[in-house]
């Protein structure tokens, strides 16, 4: 009898917010919005929900009845409360979109009724407008969402409430408003676990969410070895060094400034902007040049993408063929080489197969990188000051021919699902920022993601030697880029698979689909930081041996 | 004033007086002594080293035992030389002004040059002492009181002007030596370079012939020097042009050089932690003219001379460091009899007890292994101690650390004040495990050297057992199921041929279970690494640590077994000593060998190597700090 008068009770309760939902488009001003309209309006209805109340145990025929017309009315009429939501918004939306103004309309909607009717649409519709006014990335915000949630009504009170979804539009809705945070990186805090417990009580679907969110977060938070700043720097130099320095990965190289950006004005009058050149090499790449056949011609060639975070920078690299087979001298082991120990054995033992714990990789020689550099003007002639000042360190450029395949641009690796790469011209300025939006493109940078490791394989297929550095190259930064906006489907992934499971047991479980995942996507074991972008720009990527070192560092992070 | 003169016409005499007195006697007891050994060499090759046996599991036991022993002439002149360096070194030497100073006062040097200390090994008809490598070994634990003058009188004779001495032409001798042997010219031995420390590929000096062909111009520069402020004469290596079968090669040559050639700048002295008393410095040549005459060898020879020179010298780091030990205890015995607290003295604590023990354990090891070492190098022949030489650098040098900084300890606060003299002791005594060869380089030296010999002999088994030879498989396997069940291995080493005393008979058994096992133990490494066992540091430190520990289990078995046999005082104690030790070596090695077996649980290399790894490569201490959080 208890189970049945709950459930009875739980049904009259989701009347009271499809009631909510019934409520007629906003017209007024955004101060006192519903209340008048809302009262009056709904009047009979709240009767009739009274009624329902009351007749509840005299005639359980009649309650029967009642919902279903209450969910036909509210398949009609769901789109138009939505947008009552929506309007609210819009209209602050007119005088500014700040978080006050945002802050604003919650307040006014929390003041207006004390019933909260509507909260659930009211929370959907701000979730969607979070971005728009700025919010999306602020955790007071999302907290003072859940607040507009009502206290205690939706705890379940024994232990048949529990098993079964008890409310479950509403914590449907609590899950939505932790997805978005957790979409955006927002880390919840103390503030929010007492809220959800307030609305929701333990061990609902919102506090399990948050649980997760809680284990996965912090776990996250610094995984990746090379993390990006959240705030690139501004200066196209100091981004080049940046990233540069982050893609040689090597403590000993050295970052040059070949040239500052500046304006000139020639004798004619005409403005000449000069572009900034900003070039790495580390001691090894010197020695490796200096030990090249003069012969053997190098490549200036890019350019290449490299995407961190939201920015996109091209770089251009210094590169030769690998050296042929027949040119490749080994040092002879000079036994009067060390005066305190032999270097070698004299023995005729190798290595027992057991004790044989090197992986087997198809090492693919791929021709030495010697230097890299960015400039916000790919032309031969910008280029070419770059190998002369480049020169003056390694004085054995004078002697190699130097050839330049500059490519045409960035193609497709450009953009993820952004409409507008077509109509940008993609020289002008060094640097493209990428608006994505997470929420939106979440669903389709995946499967682009797929997209473009295929299209990129392909390529490789066409000119397997030449385009070997390239691919690798773009391939990565691409999926970098991509990854982006993919993380949270990991994200969603992860947490997916970990729903019926323990925290510990979660940690293995599903940390391995997790990066099955990732490597399927884009070959990278690598999860956001704080905000969900993640991207990468391999560090080692652009030095000799590129291949067997990805590899070899993808190895380290799935371990 | 008056004092100093003393000295020096006491010294003159004494000199004279040895001279007359010592030599005759001196030459009678060696040509007894020869007769003596050169029965020995009959009975067994000189070519076969005691240390190099034992990667094969066996115990060369005629090489050394019994203990060696000097003549009884010749421990009458040790006698008549000990006195006066020893009354020289507590008189005249003020170590403690030396170091404050930096420099050893000219006084103090002449001191030196008189009791004939700077050509303790040249021979006597180039004016030296021609004193045998024990009798070196004896001196240097005096004169290792004070690091200062030990490191320049061995910059000076045991590398400085070695080269001249093993691989000098009889003119060189005769032009070089006595000024030496007399400490008029004080040698200097110049092999590292900024770029080069054991790598001779990377020696950029240069000699070039000049176009006359009389000279070779050195140009180059030298690094840490040793007496490179002061030497006269010097060794320097420097690459050549060589033709070796038609092709120009540059391999390294040894020149005698004098720094009345012209064209030496040296450097000023380094500023250094310890012995600050010795002179270091950079030394550069620019286009110095060597008479061609004065090329060591042969052109292209200095990589071998350089080796030698290196691997003869370390042998008197043991003895050094015991004498050092042997005075240390001394001085902070003293003070431990006499603190008292709480009513009792230190002495009567466990914890300053166990000190002393490992300090006279230690001096105890040394000493036998020194002695033990020197002896077998004193043989006729020209027996390859190489090896023995650098077991003996590494324990005492690394003995001599710990014994230093236990003895500093026992003062507590008071030693690690400038009042006493032990924070200067543990000062010197930190360049011991870098000089004359790092000790991680002599331990890969030991390791692979030992198992480049046993590999060439093992070869044929292990292919053998690779192909799957089921008789070599049975037989291992019941030799390993033997073993395992607890059968006693003999090596012969006690009962009816047995040389080792029989109160020391357990300890014996222990040396004896060590070395079958690390004969196994290096046979499964050669058989799982081959010549790749050149890149397995970890594992050769083990290979060098056991054997070290081998070497001086069998040290100290020899030597206290003949001082019971000979009734020596206090053999007692060195029975006590001599199985203490051998106790806890047992154990240890058994330990560093169990290590050594495939996935052995008490292997951490691979976690080793792992977190040396990603340290090295971000350059820093990684972990978070423990008060950062994440949320």
């Amino acid at each position: 009898m208890k189970g049945s008068r709950c459930l009875h009770q739980l049904k009259s309760l989701r009347l009271l917010s499809h009631a909510g939902r019934l409520l007629p488009p906003a017209a007024g001003d955004n101060g006192a919005l519903f209340r008048p309209r809302s009262s009056s309006q709904l009047g009979g209805l709240q009767c009739a929900q009274r009624e329902v109340l009351r007749h509840f145990h005299s005639s359980p025929a009649c309650t029967k009845g009642q919902p279903a017309r209450f969910v036909q009315e509210e398949d009609k009429t769901r789109d138009k409360s939505l947008v009552t939501h929506d309007d609210l918004f819009e209209q602050v939306a007119k005088e500014a979109k700040t978080k006050a103004t945002f802050n604003k309309v919650i307040d006014v909607y929390t003041k207006g009724d004390i019933r909260r009717r509507g909260h659930v649409e009211f929370i959907y519709a701000a979730l969607k407008k979070m971005p728009e006014f700025g919010v999306e990335k602020d955790l007071t915000v999302y907290n003072k969402l859940l607040d507009v949630f009502p206290k205690e009504v939706f705890v379940p009170r024994n232990f048949i409430q529990r098993m079964f979804n008890h409310y479950p539009r509403q914590q449907e809705c609590g899950v939505q408003v932790l997805e978005q945070m957790e979409n955006y990186g927002i880390m919840p805090n103390i503030e929010t676990k007492v809220l959800l417990v307030q609305i929701f009580g333990e061990k609902t679907h919102p506090m399990r969410k948050y649980q997760r969110i809680m284990y996965w977060f912090p776990k996250f938070k610094h995984v990746n070895p090379f993390p990006i700043p959240e705030q690139l720097p501004e200066d196209p130099v100091d981004l080049a060094r940046f990233s540069l320095t982050r893609m040689a990965n090597d403590w000993d190289a050295k970052v040059t400034v070949y040239q500052l950006p500046c304006t000139d004005v020639t004798e004619s009058g005409a403005e000449v902007t000069l572009p900034h050149i900003v070039g790495i090499q580390s001691p090894g790449q010197m020695e490796a040049l200096a030990k090249h056949n003069p012969d053997r011609p190098v490549f200036v060639e890019g350019p290449f993408p490299l995407w961190m975070r939201k920015t996109c920078v091209y770089y251009y690299v210094l590169r030769a063929d690998p050296t042929p087979p027949e040119e490749k001298i080994e040092e002879p082991y000079d036994p009067e080489r060390c005066l305190s120990y032999p270097l070698q054995l004299d023995l005729d033992l190798d290595r027992d197969l057991g004790d044989d714990e090197s992986f087997d990789v198809e090492d693919l020689d791929e021709g030495p990188v010697f230097a890299m550099c960015m400039t916000s003007q790919g032309d031969q002639a910008t280029l070419n000051q770059w190998i002369s000042g480049l020169q003056e360190s390694n004085p054995i450029l004078g002697q190699i021919p130097t050839l330049f395949r500059l490519g045409a641009g960035p193609r497709e690796l450009q953009g993820v699902g952004d409409a507008d790469s077509a109509s940008r011209s993609w020289f002008p300025s060094h640097v493209q920022r990428e608006e994505a939006h997470p929420g939106e493109e979440a669903e389709a940078v995946v499967e682009e993601a797929e997209a473009v490791v295929e299209e990129a394989e392909a390529v490789v297929e066409e000119e397997p030697r030449r385009s070997q550095v390239v691919m690798t190259l773009g391939l990565r930064s691409d999926c970098g880029g991509n990854f982006v906006d993919s993380s949270h489907r990991l994200w969603s992934f992860s947490s997916g698979v970990s729903v019926k499971k323990a925290p510990d047991e979660v940690h293995h479980h599903a940390l391995h689909p997790c990066i099955a995942l990732m490597q399927c996507i884009g070959k990278f074991a690598l999860l956001t930081q704080r905000s969900p972008t993640a991207a990468i720009a391999g560090p080692g990527c652009s030095h000799t041996g590129a291949s067997s070192r990805l590899h070899q560092m993808q190895l380290q992070w799935i371990q | 004033m008056m004092n100093m003169n003393r000295l020096i016409v006491f010294s003159r005499t004494f000199r004279i007086g040895q001279r007359l007195l010592g030599c005759h006697a001196r030459h009678a007891g060696k040509e007894e002594l020869r007769l003596q050994q050169r029965r020995s060499i009959k009975t067994h090759s000189r070519h076969l080293a005691y240390a190099k046996d034992l990667f094969l599991g066996q115990v060369n036991k005629a090489e050394v035992f019994p203990y060696p022993e000097i003549g009884n002439d010749e421990l009458e002149e040790i006698k008549q030389l000990v006195a006066p360096v020893e009354k020289f070194f507590s008189d005249d030497v003020d170590s403690a002004k030396i170091d404050r100073e930096a420099t050893i006062p000219p006084e103090t040097l002449q001191g030196l040059k008189d009791l004939g200390l700077f050509g303790i090994m040249i021979p006597e008809e180039y004016g030296g002492l021609g004193l045998s490598n024990t009798i070196y070994a004896r001196l240097n634990e005096i004169i290792a009181l004070d690091g200062s003058i030990a490191v320049t009188l061995a910059a000076h004779q045991a590398i400085g002007l070695k080269g001249i001495l093993i691989a000098g032409n009889e003119a060189q001798k005769q032009k070089y030596l006595p000024k030496l042997a007399s400490g008029e010219h004080i040698a200097a031995f110049c092999l590292t370079e900024p770029g080069s420390g054991s790598d001779a590929a990377s020696i950029q000096t240069r000699a070039t012939l000049s176009e006359d062909g009389k000279h070779y111009l050195i140009n180059g520069s030298k690094i840490w020097i040793s007496n490179g402020g002061m030497a006269d004469i010097m060794t320097v290596f420097a690459r050549t042009e060589v033709e070796v079968d038609g092709v120009k090669k540059d391999k390294i040559s040894a020149f005698i050089v004098e720094r009345a050639f012209g064209g030496i700048t040296s450097g000023k002295p380094e500023d250094k932690l310890g012995i600050r008393g010795s002179n270091t410095c950079e030394l550069s040549f620019d286009n110095v003219p060597v008479p061609v005459e004065n090329v060591i060898g042969e052109i292209g020879g200095g990589f071998k001379i350089a080796m030698n020179i290196l691997n003869s010298g370390r042998f008197s780091m043991g003895s050094s460091c015991a004498g050092m030990i042997k005075k240390l205890i001394e001085l902070t015995s003293e003070y431990a009899t006499t603190r008292k607290q709480f009513n009792k003295s230190l002495s009567e604590f466990g914890m300053i007890q166990e000190k002393f023990a490992m300090m006279a354990l230690n001096a105890f090891v040394m000493e036998s292994m020194a002695y033990l070492t020197s002896g077998m190098m004193d043989r006729p022949g020209i027996p390859d101690c190489s090896l023995e030489a650098a077991m003996v650098k590494v324990f005492s040098s690394e003995g001599g650390w710990i014994c230093v900084s236990e003895a500093l300890q026992v003062l507590g606060g008071l030693g690690y004040t400038k009042n006493y003299p032990f924070e200067r002791f543990v000062r010197d005594c930190r360049i011991l495990p870098i000089f004359e060869g790092t000790n991680e380089i002599l331990r890969m030296y030991i390791a692979l050297t030992g198992m480049q010999y046993a590999g060439k002999i093992l070869t044929g088994k292990i292919k053998e057992m690779k192909k799957g030879n089921i008789g070599l498989a049975i037989g291992m396997v019941s030799k390993k199921l033997r073993a395992s069940l607890g059968a006693s291995v003999d090596l012969g080493l006690t009962g009816k041929d047995g040389v080792v005393h029989p109160s020391l008979e357990d300890s014996a058994k222990k040396l004896e279970q060590n070395v079958s096992l690390f004969g196994s133990t290096v046979e499964s490494l050669l058989y799982r690494y081959g010549k790749t066992i050149v890149d397995e540091q970890l594992v050769l430190k083990r290979v060098a640590d056991v054997l070290i520990h081998i070497y001086a289990m069998t040290a100290v078995l020899s030597r206290a077994s003949r001082s019971i046999s000979i009734g020596l005082r206090n053999h007692d104690h060195e029975v006590l000593l001599a199985n203490t030790f051998c106790n806890d070596a047992f154990f240890k090695n058994n330990y560093w060998m169990v290590q050594l077996q495939k996935h052995s649980p008490e292997n951490n290399d691979a976690n080793i190597k792992k977190i040396a790894k990603q340290v090295l490569e971000n350059r820093a201490y990684i972990c978070s700090h423990p008060l950062e959080r994440t949320y």
